[in-house]
């Protein structure tokens, strides 16, 4: 991505370019050890129009750090390469099954006089490894939530089959990848949930009971509303993939239809189904439709000796949305989706509406939102809850942010600081900027918060985050 | 390729500041934040003793014509080897006592136990030959070496240079500073940073021995020219720094400290030094263990801390100085790459710490130099000022409690302007090499972070379950100060004020303020 600097040196213009995917390959090194046979140890490669020669040098290099890095640590891998160009970043999926991705520093063209070819200043010290290695990880979770492991398609098709699925997800899923906008929220990977009071909580339990009950193909349910969780039957580590492929991909695709006007042709066919606004993200998308397909998009989530493949059925109505998961070997039919339309179209629009009232009545109880002189980042490892005020609303396309790019990073390092230690840490920071950045971490939990108080103290800053944390969390110990 | 270390490594050092020599005038009584560099507690009076932001290329523009003479006096780079031979004899003394224990050469390569060393380090030619390892043998090693020279040169074929790999809890760190590459591999939470300083300072180390005219010479003749026969009885003095660099808060802060002494004697001691002068005569200094007592120099001429603290390490690592005078070549790199100085080194007294090292442009200097300790040293004992510093040397040091500071356990100190430190023994709590080293380490990570290269920060407070932290730096000072895990915030943030008042009020004591030249 390219930006133009606001900065006009001399009358000249200076060129900044944020970080930007290089190179994504994966290789495994145990295939094509034959002299000559490099090529076969590469399993996908982006951009694939990389000439042969250039990819097994690439690999060659990834496999040589590898292995060199064992003389000093045998038990841990490499897991990135710094260089001046760009930061490579290692990641082992399977046993032998490398992930690597190259991403390049950001850098300055100076355009220099006389038609001399513009000076490149690399910024070195702007991408944060622990960003953008949880990047990669998510890369492979994501691959693995729609395809199984590298050795299931391995078992199925030989390395072919591999290669095939590889070249076919990762085609699409690296466009999607926002480099110059990763950030701390990607090393947490963590889950928004809404905020609910008991009543309504209840209500969303027992719908999801009922549903369960009266369709029993479905294994699994997941509820959401405003793009938050409220409730999961999956496991963990399986909703944060889950959710972060919803939130990410699938919701805002289907954002606009209900934000276009009644008559707009963006509108799905409603007619004849007056009584909810109940609708198939994935799947059919109109039900009335002699020549609708009744297939889902299939997941693998994990089980106790293994995994197991699932249809996922994501229905949403209005801002509420209800993830159905059935068992792959299960075959859906028209029957089966009217029925669940029938069913869950109605309950849904109604909850929907419920939790939007009682929603608006919170946001008046607390009153009229002010800027507040703070914002914060808070994460639980325990239940992968996480909360920010300074992310704008996701897109598909870009993750904003309302503070500087550099406090980003500030509040990056403060993470990797406390990912050194193994105890209960606070730290207090003022930029040069004259921003204080507060970190705590406090048995599972850090909390991350900015303040703008450009005058005040550490005594003052210490009193604001106790505040803060009276109001947003005043059931949580934080270390004082 | 060059100027990119060169660039590098010229990021750390712009943190210090440019002498000032106005402004001494405006001392406030109380010092507070906010005060202009050159004013803080600690600042020289008149001139600041060292150079800090110049390196040595900024300072060819003056030093041109001395290095041209220095160059002629040299003559031919194979005089040059003769000479340096010569010197063996005198390098193979000091190695007899020194650190025989801790060189543990002859460790299997292939162990848990060499793996698991805190910091290693290595030093190779570009032909990826092994100059030296801190653990175990070159020979054991030379394979090893020689995949880091090939890592090195594949990355180079792309245009590209080869900075980190990173794994958990374990990093390498490339510098490429031709002819030589030199590799660091640590298990410490440093960053990639206070790495490549170190190894700079390895760097410099080896070039302070050769120059680096010379360096460059030898493998433009014979590019696999085995360095180690050259250097063979001097990796003492590596494997020492290397040891201080983990010890020593000067090297961390770019900045010495002195040995605290009355101001009106540490004047008479500076004067003494500044009468024995001679013709070439550039830098008089004068050493009590690893502190400073005073340093004189010739108009005009700086000494960069890096090359003071080369001369440290040369002093500290050798006990055969002490049989006499020493004579020995040395090269300043930070003030000249290309030829030597020579220095006359002798302790004052047979058993005593002090320690003058006279540095000198010319080789046949010899009896001039002694000459001038002669000098000094008759002048200085008719001088009252003479006991009152045998007595300082007594108590090197200060005990924290002096500060009156509840629950302070340990501080540096830094004035940016004179290049100059203090800070008060360890206390109790850490008393063990483990522990010293650890807290060490707190300040290497405060220290990073400050100075962090994009995003350098203006005050950092950790609080955690063995102590609480804050550094502080301002154009003036920098401040780092450990606490009790008791301490609290409010505490901190004022003992910032009583430790400034406190360090203006014995000012005199801890720093030299009248730095004088001849």
């Amino acid at each position: 991505m390219l930006m133009i600097s606001p900065r006009m040196a001399s009358g000249m213009q200076e060129k900044q370019y944020t970080p930007s995917l290089l190179n994504f390959f994966v290789y495994n090194p145990s295939f094509g050890q034959r002299e000559g046979e490099e090529e076969k140890k590469i399993l996908f490669y982006h951009p694939s129009d990389v000439e042969k020669n250039e990819k097994i040098r690439n690999v060659g290099l990834c496999e040589a750090i590898v292995q060199f890095t064992r003389t000093f640590c045998p038990t841990k891998p490499a897991k990135s390469l710094h260089t001046q160009k760009n930061r490579q970043f290692f990641f082992e999926a399977e046993d032998n099954f490398w992930i690597v991705m190259v991403v390049r520093n950001p850098m300055i063209e100076k355009p220099n006089k006389d038609g001399k070819p513009p000076t490149v200043e690399y910024q070195e010290e702007e991408i944060l490894d622990t960003v953008y290695g949880a990047v990669v990880r998510q890369c492979y979770s994501m691959y693995k939530l729609f395809n199984g492991t590298f050795g299931r398609a391995m078992e199925a098709g030989g390395v072919e089959l591999l290669i095939q699925k590889l070249e076919k997800f990762f085609y699409r899923y690296l466009q999607t990848l926002h480099l110059q906008s990763c950030d701390l929220l990607d090393v947490f990977g963590g889950i928004s949930f809404f905020p609910l009071d008991k009543m309504t909580y209840l209500k969303i339990q027992s719908f999801v009971n009922r549903v369960e009950e009266s369709l029993s193909l479905i294994k699994y349910t997941a509820f959401l509303y405003n793009d938050q969780l409220i409730w999961s039957g999956l496991e963990q580590d399986d909703m944060r993939i889950l959710y972060k492929y919803l939130t990410t991909s699938l919701f805002p695709r289907h954002s606009e239809p209900e934000l276009a006007g009644r008559d707009s042709p963006l509108r799905p066919e409603v007619a004849g189904n007056l009584l909810h606004y109940g609708r198939f993200l994935t799947g059919p998308t109109n039900l009335k439709d002699p020549e609708a397909k009744f297939r889902f998009p299939k997941i693998f989530v994990s089980t106790e000796d293994g995994y197991e493949e699932l249809h996922l059925i994501v229905y949403k109505a209005m801002s509420a949305a209800a993830c159905f998961m059935i068992s792959a070997s299960v075959e859906l039919t028209r029957d089966f989706c009217e029925q669940l339309d029938g069913l869950v179209g109605p309950q849904l629009t109604l909850l929907a509406s419920d939790i939007c009232e009682q929603f608006t009545v919170n946001r008046r109880i607390s009153g009229p939102e002010k800027e507040p002189q703070f914002k914060f980042i808070y994460f639980n490892h325990m239940n992968l809850a996480e909360k920010s005020t300074i992310h704008m609303r996701k897109t598909a396309s870009v993750c904003l942010t309302s503070v500087h790019p550099d406090l980003m990073k500030i509040l990056g390092d403060i993470n990797c600081d406390f990912a050194r230690v193994d105890e209960d840490e606070e730290i207090i920071v003022k930029a040069m900027t004259d921003y204080w950045v507060v970190g705590k971490k406090s048995d599972q939990r850090e909390l991350y918060v900015i303040l703008n108080q450009k005058n005040a103290n550490l005594i003052e800053v210490n009193e604001e985050v106790k505040r803060l944390c009276a109001t947003q969390f005043n059931n949580i110990f934080f270390l004082d | 390729m060059d100027g990119e270390a060169q660039r590098s490594t010229a990021s750390w050092e712009n943190a210090t500041l440019a002498p000032v020599d106005s402004l001494r005038s405006e001392r406030a009584e109380s010092p507070m934040p906010g005060l202009v560099e050159g004013t803080e507690p600690g600042a020289g009076q008149k001139s600041a003793m060292f150079v800090h932001a110049q390196s040595f290329e900024d300072l060819t523009a003056e030093g041109e014509d001395e290095r041209e003479a220095e160059l002629d006096k040299s003559g031919e780079c194979a005089d040059e080897l003769k000479v340096l031979v010569g010197e063996k004899s005198v390098e193979e003394q000091h190695n007899i006592d020194v650190t025989s224990e801790t060189r543990t050469k002859e460790e299997d390569v292939c162990s848990e136990a060499w793996r698991s060393h805190r910091k290693h380090v290595f030093v190779l030619s570009e032909a990826g030959k092994p100059i030296y390892s801190r653990y175990g043998t070159e020979e054991a090693l030379s394979s090893t070496m020689g995949v880091m020279m090939a890592l090195v040169s594949v990355v180079e074929a792309d245009k590209n240079v080869i900075r980190s790999i990173h794994a958990d809890g374990c990093k390498v760190v490339f510098l490429t500073k031709s002819p030589l590459v030199l590799v660091g591999v640590s298990r410490t939470s440093q960053t990639d940073k206070e790495l490549l300083r170190e190894l700079l300072y390895i760097y410099y180390q080896i070039v302070s021995l050769l120059t680096l005219t010379q360096l460059n010479h030898i493998f433009q003749h014979k590019q696999n020219f085995d360095l180690r026969r050259l250097l063979a009885g001097s990796e003492y003095l590596t494997d020492n720094l290397l040891h201080r660099l983990d010890r020593d808060p000067g090297l961390l802060l770019s900045a010495v400290t002195c040995l605290p002494l009355a101001s009106s004697a540490r004047d008479v001691v500076s004067s003494g030094l500044q009468a024995a002068k001679s013709e070439s005569l550039v830098f008089s200094i004068l050493l009590a263990g690893d502190r400073l007592v005073t340093l004189v120099r010739k108009k005009d001429q700086f000494l960069h801390h890096i090359d003071l603290h080369l001369v440290f390490n040369l002093v500290g690592s050798s006990s055969s100085f002490r049989e006499g005078e020493g004579w020995t070549p040395i090269c300043l790199p930070k003030f000249n790459t290309a030829g030597f100085f020579h220095a006359h080194i002798s302790y004052l007294e047979p058993a005593s710490q002090l320690c003058l090292i006279l540095v000198s442009t010319d080789r046949e200097d010899f009896f001039n130099m002694s000459d001038c300790k002669q000098r000094f040293l008759e002048r200085l004992s008719k001088r009252s000022a003479y006991q009152a510093l045998k007595e300082a040397l007594k108590c090197p040091s200060y005990s924290v409690e002096q500060v009156a500071i509840p629950e302070l356990r340990h501080f540096l100190y830094k004035s940016k302007s004179s290049g100059l430190y203090t800070s008060p023994e360890f206390p109790e709590v850490y008393q063990s090499d483990a522990e010293q080293e650890r807290l060490m380490g707190l300040y290497q990570d405060l220290h990073s972070s400050l100075h962090h290269p994009s995003r350098p920060l203006r005050s950092f407070y950790r609080c955690g379950e063995s102590e609480n932290l804050l550094a502080w730096v301002t154009s003036g000072f920098e401040l780092y100060l450990c606490f009790s895990p008791l301490g609290t915030k409010a505490l901190a943030l004022s003992a910032v004020n009583k430790l400034l008042k406190w360090i203006r009020k014995e000012e005199d004591r801890l720093f030299i303020l009248s730095p004088l030249t001849y």
